[in-house]
């Protein structure tokens, strides 16, 4: 019994699930679900397709090197079973898990760093273009633009 | 935010296309294309046999399209449009494997090559010896 990966979003199939096709030259894909099926079958490129596995990599959205890769293998040669060796996988397994999660969120947190200050500015550089669809020049508005302006102001002596 | 919203399943019920899309009418795929382009097959596919099952006996083939023409006027004119051009720009990326779909969750083969070599070597050193 082999866990493969799915050809279009890379998640693992397990045994009963997906759909196998066979191209007329015999070379096989391997479909998680339909929604992978299909989009193979609409010749879409992975690599563009933004919630799959390969686009998520390729765009930089997710970790690609990284040392706890190297411990999932595919081995095409038999392993004879030692009972002290699968436990000690076992455990390496959960340990590997575990330090790939950390840094997972490490990589996460670097990834979205000065997002709220970038949100931030688009808001009020949203607001600056089109404030009179803020029901015209009325006193609300204008009590808006002054708060902004202070607050520019504020982050401008802040920065100097 | 961001990307404007679309309204989605506009195209769903739209017949030919759907029909195309069946696994029985699969037109020949990008990675197969490449394979085609390497110049010992594109030499084959040039100097094949007229076929009279195929269009214009076979003769006037685009391969880059993976289509038959029935003249060369036509293959000449289908050179010059869109649907060509846009073609030749998608061939130009390396095609995807299954290889590059499990490279995107970290699993990669290890057939402990290093061993089996090292292995191998011995064995010949003792046949020398």
């Amino acid at each position: 019994m082999r866990l493969e990966k799915c050809y279009f979003c890379s998640s693992t199939i397990y045994p009963g699930h997906g759909i196998t096709f066979v191209r007329n030259d015999s070379k096989v894909f391997r479909f998680c679900r339909s929604k992978c099926h299909k989009s193979f079958k609409m010749k879409r490129n992975p690599r563009k397709v933004r919630w799959t596995k390969a686009f998520r990599k390729a765009a930089g959205k997710e970790m690609v090197i990284d040392s706890t890769f190297e411990f999932e293998k595919r081995r095409n040669i038999p392993v004879r079973y030692d009972r002290d060796m699968m436990a000690t996988t076992l455990k390496a397994m959960k340990r590997v898990q575990e330090i790939r999660q950390r840094r997972e969120r490490v990589f996460y947190k670097n990834r979205m760093k000065g997002k709220r200050e970038h949100e931030r500015q688009q808001n009020i550089k949203t607001i600056k273009k089109n404030v009179e669809l803020i029901s015209g020049p009325t006193l609300k508005a204008k009590e808006l633009l002054q708060k902004i302006s202070e607050k520019e102001t504020k982050t401008e002596m802040d920065l100097s | 935010m961001g990307k404007c919203q679309r309204k989605k399943r506009n195209h769903h019920s739209i017949r030919d296309i759907s029909r195309a899309a069946r696994t029985r009418a699969r037109t020949k795929d990008l990675d197969q294309i490449h394979e085609d382009l390497k110049p010992e097959n594109a030499e084959k596919i040039k100097n094949a046999l007229p076929d009279p099952d195929l269009p214009g006996m076979g003769q006037n083939y685009c391969i880059p399209c993976a289509r038959h023409f029935t003249t060369s006027f036509a293959l000449e004119n289908h050179l010059k449009t869109k649907i060509h051009k846009r073609r030749l720009k998608a061939l130009k990326e390396k095609p995807y494997t299954q290889k590059e779909a499990e490279a995107a969750v970290g699993l990669t083969t290890d057939n402990d090559a290093k061993r089996i070599a090292s292995i191998m070597n011995a064995k010949k050193d003792e046949m020398q010896q």
